[in-house]
């Protein structure tokens, strides 16, 4: 056997590009199922284990996938806004405790995530370096993002701009980091966590500046009053938070008002989740109030509808590679005839024949499968975030 | 042998059960300042530990928490808040929204606006305004038991265990703070338009619950006004003709003396937004009271 083994190791070595050939098509035909269920096995598991223990969501009325992800797994579409009176009244409801979270912004490709401390408790997420933020302009950051910013309490972190060529935005803000949260195996290990006051300062509603009624550059102000001051643009806006200027910070407007992406709801009971949901049924009301469990299994059906069409492609392109395989083979074995018959003259049987031909198949599909292991490690190491980046987006 | 390891083994579950029992008292709430920890602390009696962490100097309304203080209030079991825009702070630090609760959400609609005003400095503090929400809303001793029972409701919700001590205690404290309610109307009753000034712009709610006449000016107890501040007392008393000026705190004696000369005389009635260094919240406010029934004789 070992003597066949090395004709044939001899043979497949020799005709290198016959074999890479024969190779990649044996592992890509078993390694794409494999993949494909590895990387569904995890959207399965990131999407339900968190859906499931979401109790209630509520946003804006329309996409409620769009709701999901954005408040879940922090996707990039962002819903419609809501108000922080949304927030307010389901408190003053009674029924249910309130998260409110405000997912729109990024810091260098992570997602900031504004919400409350309450958040931290709710997800059952703890600090493993520095400490929890405390003051306006701190943020605490996903494990994952510690590591691959180099980031650690006491360093600074910018917000990113919606978009490249804003010009009339408000500047990045310089947030602190106060600290790292320990890794908790979930989208929140790949975000940035802030107040979400300090969301609103991001976003400008909430601002810090000069005073205008001491300033001594009259080349800011348009217009002064005895009981209104206004200035222009050149009023240059704090892009840092300190202590020597938290105090100018200020919210304009009322703070029902300010924006939300979605809020967690909390029900007190299961009754007091029913008649929650009852409430937001009516379509006159703009907000949906939706079971994030429900929306995920809906989206899992219609990825597993789409898995059983790339199974059954999948199949047909097996048996499509399987039989060229063997036409390969068959096709080897006449242009072979010559090396054959030498087989026979030297006193070979028609066993050694098959045997240097098995040994051969053998090799072809060993070297195959090691590639494929290998394939589902690296798979398996980064679907995790695959799936953040190909399911969630 | 025997009876020794018997004695030791009830010994420490005698232990064991009393740290259990002083753990159920170990509940932490956090006010913002002292008035909502007496009504707390009173309210609770021995179910929690009220705790308010300001420095003794200075307005608690205008004070900045550290970090270690804030993470205090992080991790409290219940942070009462007076609302009325009381210690903006809050507005700038990260707590938890669902153990906050508003003592004065309930007449948020009787929220005085204070229009114009200067900015002006004491104690730590810094320099600050009193423009906005007029917060000394305790001053309104019918709002003060409003924040009782918001406070009494808010504990009940957390723990309904103690209901019953809830109940009873706010009941007795809603009484101490209407009796002081009473006696402040009766002495007023006596001269309704009985002009009197103030030190500083902080009885908005006391002048609306019990009308009365007052005028405030922008002092200190402890700095000398400058003379353009003298002379606009001289033009307030001409059209105001105030025989009294209450103070937040014991004035400095020039003062006491210069103002003697202008005619007028001094008396304290403390807000006691902060700590106190000696009495409580109703002991101050039972002084206050005699206080203003000398400036009403």
């Amino acid at each position: 056997m070992i003597d066949s083994l090395y004709i044939a190791w001899k043979y497949v070595s020799f005709y290198k590009a016959r074999t890479a050939t024969l190779v990649a098509c044996v592992t890509l035909i078993a390694a794409l199922p494999l993949a494909l269920e590895l990387v569904l096995e995890e959207s399965e598991r990131q999407l339900l284990s968190r859906a499931e223990s979401t109790p209630l969501l509520l946003g804006a009325r329309g996409s409620a996938l769009d709701l999901v992800m954005n408040s879940l797994y922090f996707g990039d579409e962002v819903p419609e806004l809501i108000s922080m009176r949304a927030a307010d009244d389901m408190d003053a409801s009674g029924l249910a405790t309130p998260i409110p979270l405000y997912v729109r912004f990024q810091a260098r490709g992570f997602p900031i995530v504004g919400t409350t401390l309450d958040y931290f408790d709710f997800r059952d997420l703890h600090i493993a370096q520095g400490r929890q933020m405390a003051l306006l302009g701190e943020c605490v950051i996903g494990a994952e993002v510690a590591e691959r910013l180099e980031l650690k309490p006491g360093d600074t972190l910018l917000s990113s701009p919606e978009t490249l060529f804003d010009l009339a935005g408000v500047y990045p803000l310089k947030m602190k980091v106060a600290g790292v949260l320990a890794r908790s195996y979930t989208p929140d290990d790949l975000a940035v966590l802030l107040d979400l006051k300090t969301a609103w300062v991001v976003q400008g509603l909430v601002h810090g500046h000069e005073d205008v009624t001491r300033t001594q550059d009259d080349s800011v102000i348009i217009k002064r009053s005895d009981n209104n001051v206004i200035a222009n643009a050149k009023l240059v806006e704090y892009t840092e938070i300190t202590t020597e200027n938290v105090d100018s910070f200020h919210f304009h407007g009322a703070p029902d008002d300010y924006p939300l992406t979605a809020v967690l709801a909390l029900p007190n009971d299961e009754r007091s989740g029913t008649i929650l949901r009852g409430r937001y049924l009516d379509t006159a009301i703009p907000y949906q109030l939706v079971v994030p469990g429900d929306v995920i299994v809906g989206l899992l059906a219609n990825i597993f509808r789409i898995k059983n069409v790339l199974d059954a492609v999948i199949l047909m392109v097996g048996v499509a590679t399987a039989l060229a395989l063997i036409l390969v083979f068959a096709l080897s074995l006449r242009l072979r005839q010559h090396e054959i018959r030498t087989v026979f003259r030297i006193g070979g049987s028609r066993l050694t024949i098959f045997r240097l031909l098995g040994a051969e198949i053998t090799i072809i599909f060993l070297v195959s499968g090691l590639l494929c292991g290998f394939a589902m490690i690296v798979v398996d190491q980064y679907s995790a975030e695959l799936v953040r980046r190909l399911v969630i987006g | 042998m025997h009876a020794r390891v018997v004695f030791q083994v009830i010994l420490w579950v005698l232990l064991f059960t009393s740290t259990l029992a002083t753990g159920q008292g170990q509940v932490k709430v956090y006010t913002v300042n002292y008035p909502l920890q007496y009504f707390s602390q009173r309210i609770a009696g021995q179910h929690a530990d009220a705790v308010f962490p300001a420095p003794t100097e200075g307005d608690p309304a205008f004070w900045q928490p550290s970090v270690e203080v804030i993470s205090g209030y992080q991790q409290a079991d219940l942070i009462l808040l007076n609302g009325a825009n009381y210690a903006k702070w809050v507005n700038r630090v990260s707590l938890p929204r669902r153990k906050l609760v508003d003592t004065s959400a309930g007449f948020r609609d009787r929220y005085i606006r204070v229009t114009v005003d200067a900015t002006h400095s004491h104690g730590p503090g810094g320099e600050h305004s009193h423009a906005g929400t007029a917060f000394t809303t305790w001053l309104d001793f019918e709002q003060a038991a409003a924040q009782a029972r918001a406070t009494a409701d808010a504990m009940t919700r957390k723990w309904p265990e103690w209901k019953s001590d809830f109940s009873r205690n706010l009941e007795a404290l809603e009484a101490d703070l209407l009796e002081l309610d009473k006696q402040i109307q009766m002495i007023v009753a006596v001269k309704p338009d009985h002009p009197l000034m103030a030190s500083h712009p902080v009885y908005q709610y006391l002048q609306r619950r019990y009308g009365l006449n007052l005028k405030s000016m922008m002092w200190e107890p402890d700095e000398m006004p400058d003379e353009a501040q003298w002379a606009a007392l001289a033009r307030a008393l001409g059209d105001h003709p105030a025989r009294w000026m209450i103070w937040e705190g014991e004035p400095n004696p020039q003062i006491v003396k210069r103002l003697q000369r202008m005619g007028v005389e001094s008396v304290v009635f403390d807000p006691a937004g902060n700590r106190l260094d000696k009495g409580d919240f109703l002991s101050v406010m039972g002084q206050n009271v005699k206080h203003l029934k000398r400036a009403y004789q």
